[in-house]
């Protein structure tokens, strides 16, 4: 059978895995648990947002495509603004649509409404994020637990329609005592998860409403795990659990051995595992080898977590090298604050413009060198990756050429 | 040294002292002062305990290692220990040493003599309330530790006292206050000059001070009659300040690191011996553990100290070899200040003096100017008096005694009980003790505070925990300024998430106290943010770098990059 494994269920992982059953490829979604996507804030950036504005690049169609079929997320065609729980408003090429875009709301009166819990502090965030926001006193909470709740946890209590007729009385009744005008609020969490009720909620209370981007760990990562697990079931993505452990070429096959002692085979494979945060790769200096006096080896200073011979790692458009240290090169060498832009942030697996790491074989997402670490980007990724790895696999019968070997890719 | 220019603006704040420098000497000395009745005024440039005394193995020990060279200092420094346990009961704690000796040719020679030397220590921990020594051998001592390694003959244990340097200056600090003191921190000190007119023996201000604070560029000048110079490392900066000799004061800057885990990985401190025989520390502190210390001359920027990963190697190698498994530990930072040893050129870093001196600079052509030069944080209070007895005698004819050993330090008169705290203002116990261990008695009047406005019993930062109440006792009440002001009083934002999850919310609060636009809060959030990245990158290790990775994609998704 002709299949295309993708490891990994993030956002990469999932773009790669929907892109790859349009391609009419059978696709089997491996997913090790959660990582850095469910992190995610709910704010989608195409490069890492700065502090200064800058004009919004378009997002490919193939994006748009997969956008629409994870529903649940918007791209404004001038971008978004975003009121952070950090005190500030932040530019965004799109958004969670649980979350309030205020590019349509300047100069305008935006309610924040109050809410006891320790993330939320209507009366900070309203000073914060500056003119036009006034904090709007109303009744959130219904249940005495529900001022420590975990965020997610809270917002979820949300998808029940009931709860969330029971919070749009309440902030009807809040702006009908306030008195003043608003032309939007922004709540605490509270928006479900199942799917994002913003637009409910603003049909009942008669406003819009929206959320402001929490902490990563906030209620966003588990609307977009959701939204994943209903757009792979209507793909007919297959999926497993488990963790893979070594990514071998067996012939013309790859031979996937799982931490269970169980094993796949594939096609051909998308490696959308993440990158350090997600837990694909990891940091390995020297120094941690042994216990003994003397490391017995140097050895480069990141490595992958599932043992790959085909996958090659780099930065900055190098290769890794090993460092003239057994104690692993300095880590003042490696990371913020130190060195802006260091190489935590740029080492992967080395590709080619397809996403290519060598013939038959894909890296997506944070797991690639030398890419931006931005959801929309880890969307693109994936597609072209999966795109790229169905056509493989439709074609894998025919006498193909040895590909030449990975090559960085030419964008920086 | 310079004329002031100009008659002083009438306005001009008058003194009786004026105190330079902000660590435990200067503030122990405002206190020393404050309490005899004079009128004192401290500057600090940057916060109180910034440099040394911020950044020592937070010990209060019975100088030990002095014990054969100098016994009386042994017995000063145990005494002293005693007293400063009854000035601040609620910020002292236990710390017993374990002393592996491991096997060598002469490791049975070396044993008897560690048991002998540590029995004549014993004859001194009464002064200080400390259990006497205790002989051990193999097995009892692998029971005690089980993750010490190694082939070893035995071992000896020790008992000595830790402290929070940085709550202990805070204290003096505010004794001061409460005695009439003023204290200017952020305040660098720009000129000290002579007062037109001053000069003769009466009894007017003699000096001029100038400041300015450098997070609000305001002035500050004011008149006094005697200037201390207690700035450890800085003291030859300060002394140029005043247009005195630097020889007179100069000291050899000695940099020292301490690496920081992310819990209590030992049950005792342990001794172990780094490559070059330098003895080094492995202790529980607080609710981390602390690997501890250099000991490198220094020749960088004062105001920037800071760990490099090559001094971070040197330490866990030397640790590793007792107690292997500290390589697989996380660390969560670093840390570092500069002792300020009396100079000497030519012995190595180690052999240096810990002594200190007082300085008067009257040969200098400025009477009434002293410098406090050396010290150490466990000696504090005794090198405070020696100075306050010198200036009050002779520039006051004050005969006031010393009562610093006596008075209790603000929250110190009763330690109350955190556990029922805990029920009776319902915050988790885990809060309470901290809080009880921060603040003595005066955490019930910052849970009053807390009482009134429920919404201040949130957590602010998870890992300590600080509760918000606190971070706006410590605004308000002890001259924090800014985030890292804030967590150098409360520990806010050293626990695991590196600040992660506390800063942004610390500097909202801070900016709402100080009455400053939120976005100087969120400058200040960051600001600690990369100070704090950059104490952990040097540490880093497999088991950080997830946690660092994931700081990183948060600083950029939550505040942005600049």
């Amino acid at each position: 059978m002709k299949t295309v494994l993708v490891l990994g269920g993030g956002v990469a992982g999932t773009a790669a895995a929907l892109t790859a059953a349009r391609g009419a490829a059978r696709v089997v979604l491996l997913d090790g648990g959660t990582g850095a996507s469910t992190l995610a804030t709910g704010a989608l950036d195409d490069a890492p947002w700065m502090q200064a504005p800058r004009p919004i690049d378009p997002v490919s169609t193939t994006a748009r495509v997969l956008l629409d079929a994870l529903a649940g997320y918007a791209l404004p065609a001038a971008g978004a603004l975003i009121a952070t729980t950090a005190g500030v408003l932040r530019p965004a090429r799109g958004h969670d649509r649980a979350l309030l875009d205020l590019a349509p709301f300047a100069g305008r009166h935006v309610g924040v409404v109050g809410c006891d819990r320790p993330e939320w502090d209507a009366a900070a965030f309203a000073r914060s994020w500056g003119d036009g926001f006034t904090p709007l006193e109303a009744t959130v909470l219904r249940h005495v637990d529900e001022r420590m709740l975990p965020a997610a946890d809270f917002a979820a209590r949300h998808d029940d329609e009931a709860r969330l007729a029971w919070l749009a009385e309440r902030l009807r009744d809040a702006l009908a005592r306030a008195g003043t005008r608003f032309d939007a609020l922004l709540v605490p969490s509270s928006l479900g998860v199942e799917a994002a009720r913003a637009q409910a909620l603003s049909a009942l209370v008669g406003l819009p409403c929206g959320e402001a981007a929490a902490s990563p760990g906030g209620p966003s990562g588990l609307r977009f795990e959701r939204a994943r697990d209903r757009a792979l079931a209507a793909a007919s993505v297959t999926r497993a659990t488990g963790r893979a452990t070594r990514v071998e070429r067996h012939g013309e096959r790859w031979h996937v051995a799982l931490a269970d002692g169980a094993a796949l085979e594939a096609t051909a494979v998308v490696l959308a595992v993440g990158g350090l945060v997600g837990g694909g790769l990891e940091y390995a200096p020297g120094e941690a080898a042994e216990a003994s006096a003397l490391p017995p080896a140097s050895r480069p200073p990141f490595r992958l977590t599932i043992d790959i011979p085909a996958a090659k790692l780099g930065a900055h458009g190098r290769p890794l090298e090993t460092p003239g240290s057994l104690f692993g090169i300095p880590p003042e060498s490696l990371a913020w604050p130190f060195t802006p832009d260091g190489m935590m942030e740029r080492v992967g697996v080395m590709v080619d413009e397809d996403g290519r790491a060598a013939p038959t074989l894909y890296a997506a997402g944070e797991t690639v060198a030398d890419a931006p670490r931005t959801w929309l980007r880890a969307l693109d990724s994936g597609a072209r990756a999966g795109s790229a790895a169905a056509r493989d696999a439709l074609t894998s019968t025919a006498e193909r050429p040895p590909s030449p070997s990975a090559r960085p890719a030419s964008r920086p | 040294m310079a004329i002031a220019d100009g008659p002083l603006p009438s306005g001009a704040d008058e003194y009786d002292v004026a105190i330079v420098g902000g660590g435990v000497n200067g503030t122990g000395v405002a206190r020393d002062l404050a309490l005899r009745g004079l009128r004192v005024v401290l500057f600090e440039r940057n916060d109180l305990a910034f440099g040394a005394s911020g950044n020592s193995s937070g010990m209060i020990h019975g100088g030990v290692r002095y014990l054969s060279s100098a016994p009386h200092v042994t017995e000063q420094s145990c005494r002293d220990s005693g007293y400063i346990q009854r000035i601040a009961p609620h910020l002292l704690f236990r710390m017993p040493f374990l002393m592996p000796v491991k096997s060598s040719r002469q490791a049975r020679v070396m044993f008897e003599l560690i048991d002998a030397y540590f029995r004549a220590y014993d004859d001194y921990q009464p002064l200080k309330h400390g259990k006497p020594h205790c002989r051990l051998d193999p097995s009892a001592l692998l029971q005690l530790e089980p993750g010490l390694r190694g082939s070893i003959v035995g071992g000896i244990t020790f008992d000595e006292w830790g402290i929070d340097g940085a709550r202990l200056c805070v204290l003096n600090a505010l004794d001061a206050m409460e005695h009439g003191g003023r204290v200017y921190v952020h305040s660098t000190v720009e000129t000290i000059s002579r007062a037109v007119g001053g000069g003769a023996a009466d009894d007017g201000a003699r000096y001029v001070v100038d400041a300015r604070n450098r997070l609000t560029e305001e002035r500050v000048r004011v008149r006094a009659r005697v200037v201390v110079n207690a700035t450890g490392a800085w003291s030859p900066i300060t002394a140029a300040v005043g247009a005195l000799p630097q020889e007179r004061v100069r000291v050899r800057p000695g940099k020292g690191i301490h690496v920081v885990l992310d819990r209590r990985v030992t049950n005792y401190g342990i001794v172990s011996e780094t490559i070059d025989g330098r003895q080094i520390f492995t202790y529980p502190w607080q609710n981390v553990s602390i690997l501890g210390t250099t000991d490198d001359d220094y020749y960088g920027d004062l105001d920037d100290v800071h760990a490099t990963s090559e001094e971070v190697r040197y330490l866990v190698q030397g640790v590793a070899r007792v107690f292997p498994s500290v390589r697989s530990a996380r660390a969560i930072g670093t840390y570092a200040g500069v002792r300020p040893t009396l100079y000497s050129y030519g012995p190595n870093e180690d052999a240096l003096s810990r002594e200190h001196d007082v300085v008067d600079h009257t040969a200098d052509g400025a009477p009434g100017v002293y410098s406090m030069i050396g010290g150490k944080l466990a000696s504090y209070r005794i090198f405070a008096q020696e100075l306050s007895d010198v200036v009050a005698a002779r520039e006051f004819e004050s005969s006031t005694p010393c009562s610093t050993h006596e008075r209790p330090l603000p929250g110190g008169e009763r330690v109350p009980d955190a556990i029922a705290l805990a029920e009776r203002y319902a915050v988790t116990p885990v809060a309470a003790r901290r809080l009880v261990y921060r603040h003595g008695s005066i955490a019930v009047r910052i849970l009053e505070r807390a009482a009134r406005r429920p919404v201040e019993r949130d957590v602010t930062c998870p890992c300590e925990p600080v509760l918000e109440a606190e971070v706006r006792h410590v605004v308000r009440e002890e001259m924090a300024c800014t985030v890292e002001d804030v967590s150098r009083r409360t520990r806010l934002g050293l626990g695991a998430c590196g600040g992660m999850r506390c800063a942004a919310r610390c500097g909202q609060i801070i900016a709402e106290e100080r009455g400053l636009a939120p976005r100087e809060g969120l400058t200040m959030a960051r600001a600690f943010l990369v100070k704090q990245g950059r104490s952990r990158i040097v540490a880093m290790g497999p088991e950080q770098a997830r946690q660092e990775a994931l700081a990183l994609a948060h600083m950029h998704a939550s505040l942005g990059e600049t």
